[in-house]
């Protein structure tokens, strides 16, 4: 059979090596999976007719789904107030893309103000995006008293620097306000050392120091 | 590992839901419709309860600053009232809600035992804590020294759920030794603020129809449970002081009446 002449007078085909090889195991073991499955599905369909009820299929839960926590900290929604930012044109249709307001990364969704931000942050859609299940775990009352010990060691550290009394309170405001004074005082030096001759940066006076005033008179 | 939703969801599903019951009722329904839309709406509850167990939730609850219902013209339900609705979400164990209610720390524990060992030494003092231990049972709690529940918002929290959820003697025997509790609370009125005391607010719940914009579900009054013998007679820890008084009356009649005579 090898000697087989090809019709161009070549030994065979040629090289068939670019052909699919099929694992056969990997695929009966598929099979054999797919049937399994049928099966089950089949038997929570028959069952469920028995007690008349309707069988819904189950979307699987991915299995790198993580549970949902709670906010650690406040949703920083005021740090862009005032700022300017370039928005791409045409950025202003819908919700899709980045445009101005609050982004979302993972959805790619823009949102015009906080209260449709954190419902969307709350949302299935966003959930499942960002991979968290939508559930929490119960905690048992030992985890419970655990937190609780944690928050009053936290609240006893922050209470120990405030102080009470009020001359000792007096005190540190006045230190601190010293601090600050002598802080101002450096940099004007500095500044001063800067310029030429140490002479300092000479203000340059203006007439009516640019306020308008009764004497001004307007030529119309 | 039993898990809750992270959002309401399933709770204000009135045809669907199969969680945790209340006297045999979703447990949504202690809350008033309007003030229920209202909690559900409001920006805390979207934010800072979204996603809390049991555990989670004291983080929250040491925050907060005051107790109340709704406020402003709108309605707005304070972080009390929307906590309140998530624990009523989560119906937790019995065990956690008196871990809420009498947290105690433990490393301050023989702190506190020194403190009662004074009291004893002092006389007068020995009412506070031999009395807690002899009052069949039901131990009063050190409040003087204010050790028993530190976050007392979370403690006014956990008897205002107590008060909704659980069964009258239940909640006259945990809440009425709350009744020795004095420290001060902060409460949000409609406009501006008021102060109140834990055992006022304790009282109130017991006696009270409507707090915190929430009608309290009828429940017995005391004097008919002592009737079918479910509950022992209060003894006031004020008992001594008035029988005291009396007895001071009693002398100041007789002297009037030798007088007259």
């Amino acid at each position: 059979m090898s000697n087989r002449q090809g019709a161009y007078g070549g030994t065979n085909g040629g090289d068939t090596s670019f052909r699919k090889t099929w694992d056969r195991e990997e695929y009966a073991a598929r099979a054999a999976e797919h049937e399994r499955k049928q099966k089950e599905e089949g038997k929570a369909r028959y069952e469920a007719a028995a007690s008349g009820k309707k069988y819904r299929r189950r979307a699987s839960t991915p299995p790198d789904a993580r549970e949902t926590e709670a906010r650690s900290h406040r949703l920083d929604v005021a740090s862009m107030v005032g700022k300017t930012m370039l928005v791409p044109q045409g950025a202003g249709v819908g919700k899709r893309g980045k445009g101005a307001g609050f982004y979302c990364e993972a959805c790619d969704l823009t949102f015009k103000d906080n209260l449709q931000y954190v419902e969307h942050l709350n949302n299935r859609q966003h959930l499942v995006a960002t991979g968290q299940t939508g559930e929490v775990t119960r905690a048992t009352a030992e985890e419970v008293h655990q937190r609780l010990l944690w928050l009053k060691r936290k609240k006893d550290e922050e209470s120990k620097g405030e102080v009470l009394d009020l001359d000792s309170r007096l005190k540190l405001n006045k230190e601190r306000e010293d601090q600050e004074r002598e802080e101002k005082r450096r940099k004007r030096n500095e500044k001063r050392r800067k310029t030429k001759d140490g002479l300092g940066h000479q203000e340059i006076k203006l007439e009516n120091d640019g306020i308008i005033d009764s004497s001004t008179h307007w030529v119309s | 590992m039993a898990h809750h939703k992270a959002d309401a969801s399933k709770l204000l599903d009135d045809r669907g839901y199969g969680g945790r019951l209340i006297r045999g009722q979703n447990p949504a329904l202690l809350f008033e419709t309007g003030v229920r839309n209202r909690i559900t709406q409001s920006y805390y509850w979207k934010e800072q309860c979204f996603g809390l167990n049991e555990a989670t939730l004291c983080d929250r609850a040491a925050q907060i600053k005051f107790i109340g219902g709704t406020t402003g013209v709108n309605g707005k339900p304070t972080p009390f009232l929307c906590l309140a609705f998530k624990l009523i979400q989560l119906v937790p164990d019995k065990s956690v809600i008196f871990e809420y209610l009498n947290f105690e720390d433990d490393g301050e524990e023989s702190d506190n035992e020194g403190d009662k060992a004074e009291r004893n030494g002092e006389g007068e003092g020995d009412e506070d804590g031999d009395n807690g231990i002899m009052n069949g049972g039901r131990v009063q709690d050190p409040e003087a020294a204010g050790k028993r529940g530190a976050f007392k918002y979370l403690r006014a929290l956990a008897a205002f759920y107590i008060r909704l959820a659980w069964e009258p003697v239940e909640i006259y025997n945990t809440l009425e030794p709350l009744l020795s509790d004095y420290r001060k609370l902060k409460r949000k009125t409609k406009e501006g603020y008021a102060m109140t005391y834990m055992d006022q607010f304790v009282d109130d719940l017991l006696t009270k129809e409507r707090v915190c914009a929430t009608s309290l579900w009828r429940m017995p009054p005391r004097s008919q449970l002592e009737d079918l013998d479910l509950l022992d007679v209060r003894e006031s820890p004020l008992q001594g002081e008035v029988d005291a008084m009396d007895e001071d009356n009693g002398e100041e009649v007789e002297v009037v009446e030798s007088e007259s005579d």
